[in-house]
């Protein structure tokens, strides 16, 4: 392969001093961060800002940006795999049996002190910038402008499984009934557009592992559980970029508070 | 022929002594694994973990806190977790004061199915009426 010969003798010679300010602002605005300057001014280094950390409410805001933004909090510690929200589904979305909208993933530390089991429930993370959404060539898979929630319109589905192999989650199935791909909706069509306020998994789990709700509201309990100050939260697959709304923290029964099934709480 | 009878008689006297080995060795003076099925899916009780490694006496907990039968208590109604936070059956020690308590290391007890499918497929238990075992998945 023929790589194009870059004049970098002939290029603008550049410093971070030399760089004016709307310059800076416009790298801002494209999500990137100037972090220097390399090879003397000719190259720039510039990093994403997907990462970043929200200092301000405006900006805390832009974070959560649909109204309301359903999302799920699972408390890991908490889950012991009774496999009651995957038999919910199955019921309540009609997910045939070779097929799964959720999963408990289990890892096993036999040198550890103490528990040796823990039990990891996933389940779509309905990303902010789902990676799925990019490569649908049909746009079956959309993310709904009003709640965030990655959708399917099964009828533009033509199987190629391209999102398949996108998502960084494994949260995608073919369906052979429907001819095509399916996952979790947060039980859109099933329970959340009729009115209930949780979705199968989370009405049925026993523990309270799995705590679903509105994260743009400040009193809903997802909220308040995501922005503790004392609790580490932590995103599966951060790397993929895809600003994940699935929160993971550690729980035990130990507070009354946390003890609480979400379905008992309401 | 006397040397060929001598070896056989040889060869059975091996097989018997090791045939009555594995008889004394399976003969366990405790119950083994018991796997609770009830109300959840499952919680396994090891026997050799509370008797050989850390030495305690049958009498501790039979017949008061457990009956001597295998899983009688998952046929009564408060066999659950709140039960076991006020110190009745496994939270009599489980407590946090005698040994951990039943509000932290939820996955230490409980195998969930995946732990219950698990010892069906090597054996260790008998699949309950209805139980759909799946061959081995790669959820790990």
């Amino acid at each position: 392969m023929k790589f194009p010969k870059m004049d970098f003798e002939g290029l603008k010679k550049e410093s971070p001093a030399l760089i004016s300010s709307q310059e800076r602002r416009n790298f801002l605005k494209m999500g990137l961060a100037i972090t220097g300057v390399y090879a003397g001014g000719q190259i720039l280094s510039v990093v994403s800002r997907v990462n970043e950390v929200y200092a301000s409410t405006t900006e805390f805001l832009k974070k959560y940006p649909y109204k309301p933004h359903y999302s799920m909090v699972v408390r890991q510690g908490l889950c012991i795999d009774c496999e009651q929200c995957i038999s919910a589904c199955k019921e309540t979305n009609n997910v045939p049996d070779y097929g799964y909208r959720t999963r408990i993933l289990t890892k096993v530390v036999t040198d550890a002190i103490g528990r040796q089991r823990e039990f990891i429930p996933t389940l779509c993370n309905h990303c902010n910038e789902p990676p799925c959404t990019r490569a649908c060539p049909t746009k079956a898979t959309y993310k709904n402008k009003v709640n965030g929630i990655v959708m399917m319109e099964s009828k533009k589905c033509i199987g190629c499984k391209m999102c398949v192999l996108a998502c960084p989650y494994e949260a995608r199935y073919f369906n052979d009934e429907k001819r095509a791909i399916d996952k979790c909706n947060f039980c859109y069509d099933t329970r959340i557009s009729k009115g209930e306020k949780l979705t199968a998994c989370s009405y049925i789990c026993p523990t309270g592992a799995r705590i679903f709700g509105d994260i743009s509201n400040p009193d809903n309990v997802v909220y308040k559980m995501v922005h503790q100050i004392e609790k580490q939260v932590w995103v599966l697959r951060p790397e993929s970029g895809s600003k994940p709304n699935v929160f993971y923290m550690k729980a035990t029964r130990s507070s009354p508070w946390e003890l609480r099934r979400q379905a008992d709480a309401r | 022929m006397r040397k060929l009878f001598l070896f056989l008689v040889l060869v059975l006297s091996i097989c018997f002594v090791y045939a009555t080995g594995t008889v004394v060795a399976d003969d366990e003076d405790h119950g083994g694994d018991i796997v609770y099925t009830k109300p959840l899916k499952a919680v396994i009780f090891s026997h050799k973990a509370h008797t050989e490694d850390i030495g305690l006496q049958c009498d501790w907990c039979h017949e008061e806190t457990f009956e001597m039968e295998a899983l009688h208590m998952q046929e009564t109604a408060n066999f659950d977790m709140e039960s076991l936070c006020n110190e009745r059956y496994c939270g009599t020690c489980h407590n946090g004061d005698i040994s951990f308590s039943t509000t932290t290391q939820c996955a230490r007890c409980h195998i969930g199915v995946k732990g219950y499918n698990e010892m069906v497929r090597k054996g260790l238990i008998e699949p309950e009426e209805g139980d759909v075992i799946p061959a081995e998945t790669d959820d790990h």
